[in-house]
């Protein structure tokens, strides 16, 4: 079992607002071993930005990081300095984001921006530039040398976005953080885009953590994946086991309400009801159980924790779909209703 | 599911019914420098209505005081150069100069908001005239504007100044529209208001001009206080209301030579005119921030 | 209202059925400063089946939001005709054409910016019937009540305010809008587009239900496929402004006739990763080009795997033409796809 190169605790980031205290990050634990590809998965509120945010310590005003640790090669970044995290950022931990239309500067030069990346981090001008053109070929950037002095502007948003990738690999980091670096691109440009993570994953051994809301794209690209809803993991484990046998109602319930484009015949989808949880008002006990199909009276009380359900595989839940498959027909459910299969408060949201 | 049943998906993500308005409400009682002004104001307001029914002496009662003489018991304020007591007089001056600050933004408001809305709305030649005038009407001064108006219209009265002032300050709030109808216009949900088969009239008054009231609202505060500044310089410069009307402008003015035995004839109405004016400028501050969307804290 | 989990899709209309829109030769340009002109939408010709879910899917650039905007005739066409039933609508203008409106109906991408965030929900859902003056009072009150049931918020939520609603809720909202008016016609413009996945499938399942309950016709256009193919019976594919395959959706699908389409389906992500990681990708060389100066002769030439330049691929427009039964691509060589 190799050790990872980080190592997430108990992490814990909050936001205070004028309705109260929403906690975006509620207690995430996870490992990240070298050169694997991570996904974390969730909807709007589920936390999996933030939490990447909170690991760089790039948490946005008003929110703050309370409780935990983030352990890169056993130094807590938590509790580095404002020099020493800057250190780290860009140079180890790279981070690219959803819409490169607005992390690039649009008045600088696009080779110069990426050159910047390794300035900051001690090379030389000449050195930068060699270093620049090189990766702006690795990132199949046609016509490197005049892409180089282009502005933003005069690139598509493809070309953008690799531009981005070739600045957070500029100074070989051990890992790469995409936040929904391909939601904003179109589907064919998203296919080649991630094909490239994918192979540079593969040459250069940067493990990349890959946050998307599209199921698809784990399945093409993560060996891994973190589930999250409200802020909390719910289930994580080896991609293949995750979508082939999901134990946590959650990660059953999302795979079977998506639409496949190889499907052969029409089925209606399988929705799941209710809306996305408030995180100012987190529901008691388990929070999904206002939208459980298989929620039992233990679900409306208590806090499930992470536990084991398979090799490498933890769901949080009471129940766990191999029970509600033996118990409560979890098959042959039509609808995801809350309490459907399981005959608990059926329909009530709460 | 059938789709009539409407059991499940039941609630709004806020238990309160909370309007825009009332939101923007509840920000603005928070800022104690905006409340104090609203408050002055709200006196002022009393203090002006009541001077339509009472002052303690009629304020062109002459000689009813030794001239020049200072705050007294008798007289509040003291006296002016012809014994005409000063407080009475400041009253009356607050009627004028709050009229003069409403109705010129009233006209303004008439004006500006009409003309915006249809130059940013259907564009074209329209908006080219409109604005051709605007450009126009800024590049002649104020002041000279105002004095043209004052002598064309004949004998000086507080119609006269409120239409004189208010032809040099139409363009701010009509830009200030057109700009907001501008951006408006290319927003979703008038869009979808065409789509639904509203005529442009419905679009313009049922669905841009209450978007646009924030800032219009917020302008036409800080209007007023303006207006009454002008005013003020216009009497004190002989060509506001004619005496014995007391315009704070043309107190000051007869006050200005007797300054240094009777300071209270400047100082009276040059308080009352400073009041007013931080009340109108604080209370329009506030404004601002409760009104703006994105200031949300 | 059919319950059933499972539901065959009917058989693809027969192309006798009724047309309830007909496109002939649509063009829209826009200027784009200094003298050039973006081709927008560059002649197409279709036309949309009575209670069908025409799909319309494509990249940026593609002209769909724009082909949009011209079916509900919220924008002049530069030229070309489009007809609803037997009226040419393209002709019409001012209040004539306002009281198409009745039947053609849009519902828009954004949940946050298409619902005006000054007016209560009750009188946003009852603006299209205030717009004709159809009900007033209780009567308008009763419908507004029975829209939100419709689409399965509280009816008692007609005093409520946008905001304090979750994006879902105001695509619903959007949608009950949509219905005052008993459309023939809805185009759904990215209807779901912004919305949480989960989220998706509740409005999609919706939209079908009161497609079925209320004989509705929708021209259904997104960038998500997957969605496109999963609620569409036929779907349209477009490229830089044109039209280049209109199929029945399975066989879009299983058995595409353009290379444009044929890529674009290798490039969506299927969510099994056994499936996933032995897709073949097909390749499309560069970017897509500026619909300011597309391509001569096919549309899609410059990127295309199969093209045979010069000739006929730079030269000669492809026709949208019949490969197979009611199945269009606008490609010379269809059987090399």
């Amino acid at each position: 079992m190799p050790t990872p190169i980080l190592q997430v605790r108990d992490l814990r980031t909050q936001f205070l607002t004028d309705g109260g205290t929403v906690t975006a990050v509620d207690g995430v634990s996870f490992d990240l071993f070298p050169g694997e590809s991570l996904g974390i998965v969730g909807e709007s509120g589920s936390g999996k930005s933030m939490t990447a945010l909170s690991i760089l310590r790039l948490v946005p005003d008003p929110g703050k990081i309370v409780n935990g640790q983030v352990l890169f090669h056993d130094q807590d970044l938590l509790q580095l300095t404002g020099e020493e995290i800057r250190e780290i950022r860009g140079r180890d931990i790279a981070m690219i984001f959803q819409d490169p239309q607005s992390s690039l500067n649009p008045v600088l030069r696009t080779g110069f921006q990426v050159d910047e990346a390794m300035l900051a981090h001690g090379k030389s001008k000449g050195e930068a530039r060699a270093r620049t053109l090189e990766l702006l070929k690795k990132v199949r950037i046609p016509a490197a040398e005049s892409r180089y002095k282009d502005f933003p502007h005069q690139l598509s948003g493809g070309m953008r976005q690799r531009a981005m990738i070739a600045m957070g690999l500029s100074n070989a980091p051990a890992i790469l953080i995409a936040d929904e670096p391909t939601t904003a691109l179109d589907v064919t440009v998203q296919a080649q885009i991630l094909e490239l993570l994918a192979d540079l994953n593969r040459e250069l051994g940067t493990a990349i953590v890959m946050i998307t809301h599209n199921m698809g794209v784990v399945a093409g690209l993560c060996s891994r994946v973190l589930v999250m809803y409200a802020g909390e993991i719910v289930e994580q484990g080896p991609v293949e086991q995750i979508f082939e046998n999901p134990q946590h109602p959650y990660t059953w319930s999302l795979l079977r309400s998506i639409p496949r484009v190889d499907a052969l015949r029409h089925e209606r989808l399988r929705s799941i009801e209710g809306i996305a949880p408030d995180l100012l008002h987190t529901p008691s006990g388990c929070r999904f159980h206002p939208r459980c199909p298989f929620r039992i009276d233990k679900c409306f009380t208590d806090e499930p924790r992470l536990e084991e359900v398979g090799p490498a595989q933890q769901a949080a839940c009471w129940v766990t779909m191999e029970r509600a498959r033996k118990e409560m027909g979890a098959d042959g459910l039509k609808d995801i209703r809350p309490g459907a299969a399981s005959g608990v408060r059926p329909g009530e949201l709460d | 599911m059938a789709v009539t049943a409407a059991a499940v998906v039941v609630r709004p993500i806020t238990p309160v019914q909370a309007s825009l308005w009332s939101d923007a409400w509840r920000r603005l009682r928070r800022n104690r420098l905006a409340l104090a002004g609203a408050v002055f104001l709200v006196f002022l307001t009393g203090v002006a209505l009541v001077a339509f029914v009472y002052t303690p002496y009629p304020m062109a009662a002459v000689a009813v005081a030794a001239p020049y003489s200072g705050p007294s018991a008798a007289h509040w304020f003291g006296a002016d150069v012809i014994g005409r007591d000063v407080l009475s007089r400041v009253m009356v001056g607050a009627q004028i100069s709050l009229t003069v600050g409403v109705g010129t933004q009233l006209v303004v408001l008439a004006i500006g908001v009409p003309v915006g809305l249809i130059a940013g709305y259907f564009g074209g030649w329209i908006d080219s005239i409109v604005s051709f005038a605007v450009n126009v009407f800024y590049g002649v001064p104020d002041l000279l504007v105002a004095l043209l108006l004052v002598v064309l219209l004949g004998h000086p009265g507080l119609d006269k100044i409120i239409i004189a002032i208010s032809v040099t300050r139409w363009m701010d709030m009509t830009r200030l529209v057109r700009g907001q109808t501008l951006a408006l216009r290319e927003r979703e949900f008038v869009e979808a208001a065409r789509a639904s088969g509203a005529r442009p009239i419905k679009i313009l008054f049922g669905h841009i001009l209450p978007n646009a009231l924030g800032p219009v609202i917020v302008q036409a505060t800080f209007g007023v206080p303006a207006a009454i500044l002008f005013e003020a310089f216009l009497s004190f410069l002989g060509l506001g209301v004619p005496p014995p009307q007391p315009s704070w402008g043309s107190m000051a003015a007869d006050g200005l030579s007797a300054i240094r035995i009777a300071p209270h004839m400047v100082i009276a109405p040059s308080i009352a005119l400073s009041l007013t004016l931080m009340s109108f400028n604080f209370l329009g501050d506030g404004l601002r921030d409760a009104l703006d969307p994105r200031s949300r804290r | 209202m059919a319950e059933a989990a499972v539901r065959g899709r009917p058989a693809p209309a027969p192309s006798g059925a009724k047309t309830l829109l007909r496109a002939e030769n649509v063009v829209k340009y826009f200027p784009a400063g200094l003298g050039a002109t973006v081709h927008a939408v560059d002649g197409v010709s279709f036309e949309i089946r009575e209670g069908e879910t025409l799909g319309l899917v494509g990249e940026s650039g593609c002209g769909k939001s724009t082909l949009a905007r011209l079916v509900t005739q919220l924008i002049p066409v530069t030229s070309g005709k489009i007809f609803f039933g037997d009226v040419e609508l393209t002709k019409l203008r001012g209040e004539k054409l306002r009281q198409y409106r009745r039947q053609l109906q849009m519902i828009f991408q954004d949940p946050f910016a298409s619902l005006d965030p000054r007016m209560t929900v009750g009188d946003i859902i009852a603006e299209p019937l205030d717009n004709f003056r159809v009900m007033r009072g209780r009567k308008r009150n009763e419908r507004v009540q029975e829209l939100l049931n419709t689409v399965g918020l509280n009816p008692n939520f007609n005093n409520r305010y946008p905001h304090e609603f979750s994006g879902g809720q105001r695509q619903r909202i959007g949608i009950a809008r949509a219905l005052a008016l008993n459309p023939k016609l809805v185009v759904c413009d990215e209807a779901i587009s912004a919305l949480d996945v989960s989220i998706q499938a509740q409005v999609v399942n919706l939209l079908e239900d009161l497609q079925h309950e209320f004989k509705l016709t929708y021209l259904f256009i997104a960038h998500d496929l997957s969605v496109v193919r999963h609620i569409s019976d036929r779907v349209m594919v477009m490229y830089l402004g044109k039209i280049v395959e209109i199929a029945d959706s399975v066989e879009t699908y299983s058995s595409p006739k353009h290379p444009y389409t044929k890529a674009l389906l290798s490039a969506i992500p299927v969510p099994d990763p056994k499936i996933q990681r032995h897709r073949r990708l097909v390749e499309l060389t560069g970017e897509i080009p500026s619909p300011i100066h597309p391509p001569s002769g096919c549309h899609f030439h410059t990127r295309c795997p199969i093209a045979r330049l010069p000739a006929p691929c730079a030269e000669k427009e492809p026709p949208l033409e019949a490969k197979g039964r009611d199945h269009l691509a606008a490609c010379f060589f269809s059987s090399d796809v």
